[in-house]
């Protein structure tokens, strides 16, 4: 199976090029031309690729004369809607990063342009695949916790921007953090309610990294589900980035007959560097990016759980667009 | 200091964690119920050796104190606190302070007005992690603060029905969540804007599975935002309050069950589920909060870590929250400003 991987501004390009080269069945072909958003230092284009240990081509147009199967989208948010387009228009079931984009109009554009043309569009949400989450999908599924009333939900990571400066560039991202991280949970909640978003509130602020960068850093978005749950994510970008780990995800769920806490990036051991001089984690846990991957390309895993599509994403997108409007006007927001 | 003689008002979960910290003190203490609980207390007491007497009426426990201690039911708050006031006695006064803001307003400026001081027992504020983090946050070591997390949940209080009835108690918000308003609040500041949603049954019909469960967020006058959530669970829950504080140079997090000192890890028999918490670890917060409130008393420059107007914004933000998780607007708040200047005797 070919599967080429279009840009490498998401900082997730890394793994999933690593993944790739390494997973059997596959050929991985990498094509990064666009790199004029990328700040000096960034490491993109042929340089990343050979890095990696993965074929280069030089445009996106001889990526697709290789007549790749599949396409993994990594561009920067705002521009995912041209490369899904591209890979629709040549036959090519995408998975596109997360956001699936930075306005639903695009988003609707680009879930159109996959069903017109019978290709699949997936959306890269890794958290669906933890063992943490698939328990807590089992509790709720089997009534162990009853009706579920709130969800507390943290996705706190380090500011990306050091990696990649357009994560806080408003062109690029859509946003900031509220843009980044509210549409895992966001994810989770989708596909563990089953139920619709119907209203959303969401206060911002750029107290984090004010002086470096003009999105939001910091927000909390209060989501109301059409089953009666009620859900706050904390999405900002509150993990320090000296720490030694990006950031993690926790939720913790109350149910009628049951609560539940789950946290997805916890299986670490916990020490002290002294070469480093600093805390020591060493995660063990299972990589949901490969699970997600070999889901996207060879078809649910195990326990059924299978990779978030277009109309998901779309649906998760709405959200965040109904939290940008709150955190303007200060009041709820219905989700359209 | 003259001899401490404190008349406790009510002798349920809260009075019984607040007389061992007035008898470490020295006090005399005379209690006083309408229900015959008093007597029990008392002489449960009195029988270890302590000076603890039920007092049959609230005159009697008015004319023999210093201060009174108001342990009950919040919709009495009022009432007790404007009598003990009107006879000139001290007053430590169990939290949410009342149930409306008003009735906040008439009971500081009632005590403003008679020079007596009026301490509203936000315990949380004494709680060694709580009062280490505001520490920190006090001095600069964070930064500016961007985005806090507070939750505190347990078993549904089954003890005394009133919690179970949100007339009385106001809720799982004004009863519970009101800790860590007040944290919130005395941590990164006024609030400006409040949101909340409320869930599962409010008013306790008695069946085990009674859990209600609220979140709120919080906007603070400098930007920050603030997630509160609050749960009164199964009868398993166990309790647990945990926080998590951002700001721009570095991170707090504190977690109450992960850092116990000390912990039995296996007796034969599963634990009753606790209602008030309690440390082996340290001293008794009841204990630092009622030192510091009985310490201002005669000495002017001594201002509690509570102040009657901290009391009444704690119940404006608590009222807010209500207010929202009924229309499910946001509610926009105006702090009232300047803290009322205590007259201290």
């Amino acid at each position: 199976m070919k599967v080429a991987v279009l840009s490498f501004a998401h900082v997730h390009a890394a793994a999933y090029l690593a993944l790739l080269r390494d997973m059997p069945g596959v050929e991985v072909l990498g094509s990064d031309p666009d790199t004029e958003g990328a700040a000096p230092g960034e490491t993109r284009g042929r340089a990343f690729a050979e890095e990696h240990g993965v074929p280069y081509a030089d445009t996106y147009e001889d990526a697709f004369a290789w007549r790749p199967d599949a396409v993994i989208v990594c561009s920067e948010n705002a521009r995912h809607r041209p490369l899904v387009e591209r890979a629709a228009a040549h036959g090519a079931d995408v998975l596109c990063e997360k956001p699936l984009a930075t306005t639903v109009a695009d988003g609707e554009a680009m879930v159109a342009a996959c069903r017109a043309a019978g290709v699949r569009l997936a959306v890269a949400f890794p958290v669906r695949f933890s063992p943490a989450y698939a328990a807590v999908k089992r509790a709720v599924a089997a009534g162990e916790t009853g009706r579920v009333l709130t969800v507390s939900g943290a996705n706190n990571g380090h500011m990306p921007t050091r990696a990649r400066r357009w994560f806080a560039d408003p062109e690029l991202a859509g946003g900031g953090a509220l843009m980044d991280h509210t549409v895992h949970i966001a994810d989770l909640l989708d596909d563990l309610f089953g139920a619709r978003a119907v209203e959303v509130y969401a206060q911002t602020n750029n107290l984090l990294y004010a002086d470096e960068v003009a999105a939001e850093t910091s927000g909390l978005v209060t989501v109301v589900y059409d089953n009666g749950a009620v859900a706050t994510i904390d999405c900002s970008w509150s993990h320090p980035r000296s720490h030694p780990a990006w950031g993690g995800l926790e939720l913790t769920l109350v149910g009628e007959h049951a609560t539940l806490e789950m946290d997805a990036f916890d299986q670490k051991l916990h020490g002290h560097s002294e070469r480093h001089g600093r805390p020591l984690e060493i995660p063990f846990g299972v990589d949901l990016d490969a699970r997600m991957l070999r889901a996207f390309l060879f078809g649910p895993a195990p326990d059924g759980m299978d990779v978030a599509d277009g109309e998901g994403g779309l649906r998760t997108l709405r959200v965040v667009a109904a939290g940008y409007e709150s955190a303007r006007t200060g009041a709820p927001v219905p989700v359209t | 200091m003259p001899p401490l003689h404190i008349g406790l008002l009510g002798a349920g979960g809260i009075a019984r964690a607040h007389l061992p910290g007035w008898l470490a003190l020295g006090a005399r203490v005379g209690v006083h119920t309408q229900d015959g609980s008093a007597e029990k207390l008392a002489s449960e007491y009195a029988e270890l050796g302590h000076d603890v007497t039920a007092v049959p009426t609230l005159d009697d426990l008015l004319a023999d104190c210093r201060a009174v201690d108001i342990c009950t039911p919040t919709p009495t708050h009022k009432e007790l606190a404007l009598a003990a006031v009107a006879a000139g006695k001290h007053v430590v006064c169990e939290k949410p302070l009342a149930l409306t803001v008003p009735d906040a307003q008439e009971i500081a400026a009632a005590a403003d007005a008679a020079g007596v001081r009026l301490h509203p027992a936000h315990v949380v504020r004494y709680f060694p992690a709580y009062a280490s983090m505001r520490d920190t946050v006090v001095r600069g070591e964070l930064g500016p603060l961007a985005v806090l997390r507070f939750t505190r949940g347990g078993a549904r209080p089954q003890w005394a029905p009133w919690f179970g009835d949100p007339d009385q108690s106001g809720g799982v918000i004004m009863d519970l969540m009101v800790h860590d308003i007040d944290i919130a609040r005395w941590v990164a500041g006024d609030v400006v804007r409040v949101h909340a949603r409320t869930r599962g049954s409010e008013r306790a019909t008695g069946a085990p599975a009674d859990v209600v469960t609220a979140t709120a967020v919080l906007t603070h006058a400098s930007g920050a935002i603030s997630h509160v959530s609050g749960l009164w669970g199964l009868p398993d829950q166990q309790f647990r309050t945990t926080f998590r504080i951002a700001g721009a140079d570095g991170l707090l997090r504190h977690d109450s069950t992960a850092v116990p000192g000390f912990r039995i890890t296996a007796q034969g028999v599963r634990a009753a589920n606790e209602g008030i918490p309690s440390s082996p670890m340290t001293e008794s917060p009841y204990l630092t909060e009622l030192r510091e409130f009985a310490a201002s008393w005669d000495d002017g420059s001594v201002r509690p870590r509570v102040s009657a107007y901290d009391g009444i914004e704690a119940v404006r933000i608590a009222r807010a929250a209500v207010e929202s998780s009924r229309t499910g607007r946001a509610v926009e708040l105006q702090p009232s400003g300047t803290e009322i200047e205590e007259v201290v005797r």
